[in-house]
């Protein structure tokens, strides 16, 4: 990398790194340090050929997604994330109180997904892209993007009870069909 | 509220607690970067020595080619185009205006060790004679001498101690250059009369476990030793030792090469050069004594990870990618100016004569930017004409292919 390059790869992460950082902690079931390690390596690969990417943040996104999921193929198979303590909930008996309550079981049961199946809700309820693009950004077809989905939903709904009083996600009415896993290499 | 309602909410109360990336973050990435290399870079580096090589010496006289069955497949023949654009990796021949496929490579990190890996090519090389790409698994590095009819070749088990001179019609080694120092890379002079070998200390393809990860890595200091330049009508040549920086402070030894960094022939034949990724413009060129000279006049803008480097003429230099005019292009610079044009392609590979490059690119509405083949480009027009089909998977991934290229 040369002088120039340098500089706009210190701008680049300067201005996106902690954007760039919150989707890596997600990735990573809320766990800081996991999503830091995400986003170095995610980052130490674009430096490698910076000067070769017309779309640097596009570019990081999609190894930060598909590291993520080779990376538990690879080292941590059926891994659970440690996550901080939740916080205090409000006080007991509002509806505040109750609604933060189940966000944080959202939040638990989430961290016990494997992170594949996190990949994709983060990906379709967090960056909120259509099933084609988080096809696109796994590298698997579009009927595994949807099988996923609604597998890691009704996961969600047997690793935290609580939700069981929620109405279901446009993904859950569809049927669950046998596609193939998501392929991704490192 | 639904599922979907309270995973959204979660999911943005969650990054909403997240504090800002420390300051210094980018440093951070690029001292990591600086410890572990960067094996794309070596990638490209293997590519670039691969094909940097091939140039020069007629023997494919293009407008005669015979129109052959294509077995079945789509195979267009148009003037002096020969593409397979349903082939992917290709099984008969691809060729434009005399600039040749003369093979591919099939790249894999093989375990050696529970520590220590090769990262192992499988050519598969062109028989002139019938047409079709074979595979050529006895060798681990593979130059092809321009004209197509010879190619120089390493055996396994890198640094090899001989050079094996391959008649690429009969696949049969004729002649072997035995060497003192090993050799690990070769790239042959733009009249294929020289053949620059580049010595290692160790094998420039072994990989190590990163640090911290199940990913294999370069070591971080290279084993590079010099180079011999061969005469390659009599073999004889000699060793030239370029010692590299040393710094027994610094983890990487003081020099920040890629641990295979081969060297080429300049343009001039009197010099040769390498990329030197770290340094200040990217290469070194060296006299052959081993001293380090100036950039030559006109190699100015020549850049290591871009394969095509200097048209046949030498007016031209490839250059990166720019992605202005179009959503994949390349710039095309002028030798002595430094003056851009954009031309179609993502990475351009090979040129065909001097208006013409052989690239990498997607297809028009693609997104994947892994989703590539083979076109052929021309500077100042806007039509592209696909070569072979499309390699799939991503970066790195097995069955992904790698073009050797012999110019006419």
């Amino acid at each position: 990398m040369n002088a120039e390059g340098l500089e706009s790869f210190r701008d680049f992460v300067d201005s996106r790194s902690s954007a760039l950082l919150k989707t890596a902690v997600l990735l990573c079931g809320g766990d800081r340090h996991a999503g830091e390690d995400l986003l170095q390596n995610a980052l130490v690969k674009v430096a490698g050929r910076w000067q070769r990417i017309d779309e640097p943040e596009a570019y990081v996104r999609r190894i930060l997604y598909r590291q993520q999921v080779s990376r538990w193929r690879l080292k941590w198979p059926g891994r659970e994330v440690s996550v901080p303590e939740p916080p205090e909930v409000g006080a007991p008996g509002t509806d505040a109180a109750a609604a933060t309550e189940l966000r944080l079981v959202m939040r638990q049961a989430l961290s016990r997904l494997t992170a594949r199946q996190r990949t994709v809700l983060v990906l379709r309820y967090f960056e909120d892209l259509p099933e084609a693009d988080v096809a696109r950004l796994l590298g698997c077809s579009v009927g595994t993007v949807r099988s996923t989905t609604h597998r890691s939903l009704a996961r969600l709904r047997t690793l935290a009870p609580e939700l069981a009083a929620l109405g279901p996600a446009d993904a859950e009415r569809l049927a669950a069909r046998d596609y193939s896993p998501v392929e991704v290499r490192p | 509220m639904n599922v979907d309602e309270l995973l959204r909410d979660a999911l943005r109360e969650q990054a909403a607690e997240q504090t800002p990336a420390t300051a210094g973050f980018a440093d951070r990435v690029l001292a990591v970067r600086r410890r572990r290399g960067n094996r794309r870079l070596a990638a490209a580096a293997a590519a670039t020595a691969a094909v940097v090589v091939a140039v020069a010496v007629p023997l494919l006289d293009s407008g005669k080619q015979d129109v052959r069955p294509s077995g079945g497949g789509i195979v267009v023949e148009k003037k002096d185009v020969k593409a397979h654009p349903d082939q992917s990796p290709p099984r008969e021949e691809i060729s434009a205006g005399g600039t040749t496929l003369a093979g591919y490579s099939l790249a894999e990190t093989v375990e050696k060790s529970a520590d220590t890996a090769v990262y192992q090519r499988t050519y598969h090389l062109l028989n002139p004679k019938t047409g079709k790409y074979a595979k050529a698994a006895d060798w681990s590095w593979v130059a092809v001498a321009p004209g197509m009819k010879t190619a120089a070749v390493l055996e396994q088990d890198l640094p090899a101690s001989r050079i094996g001179l391959l008649d690429l019609t009969t696949g049969k080694v004729e002649r072997w250059i035995p060497v003192d120092h090993g050799v690990g890379g070769l790239a042959f002079s733009r009249d294929g009369r020289k053949l620059v070998a580049t010595t290692y200390g160790k094998n420039p393809d072994l990989r190590v476990r990163t640090e911290g990860s199940d990913d294999w890595g370069q070591e971080w200091t290279s084993s590079r030793t010099g180079f011999y330049v061969l005469d390659v009508a009599s073999g004889k040549g000699a060793w030239t030792e370029v010692k590299l920086a040393s710094d027994p402070d610094d983890p990487m030894g003081g020099t920040f090469l890629n641990t295979r960094q081969d060297f080429a022939l300049a343009t001039d034949g009197r010099h040769v050069w390498s990329g030197n990724p770290m340094g200040d413009i990217g290469k070194q060129f060296y006299d052959f004594t081993g001293k380090e000279v100036p950039v030559p006049a006109g190699d100015k803008y020549l850049s290591w990870s871009v394969d095509a480097g200097r048209s046949p003429s030498g007016k031209l230099v490839a250059g990166d990618f720019a992605g202005k005019k179009w959503k994949t292009s390349s710039y095309v610079l002028d030798a002595a100016t430094g003056a851009k044009t954009e031309v179609h392609g993502q990475q351009l590979l090979a040129w065909v004569g001097d208006k013409q490059l052989i690239a990498w690119d997607i297809g028009k509405d693609d997104k994947n930017e892994f989703h590539n083949r083979l076109v052929l480009v021309t500077v100042g027009s806007d039509k592209t004409v696909p070569l072979t089909g499309f390699r799939e998977g991503n970066d790195g991934a097995a069955g992904r292919w790698d073009p050797l290229f012999a110019q006419p």
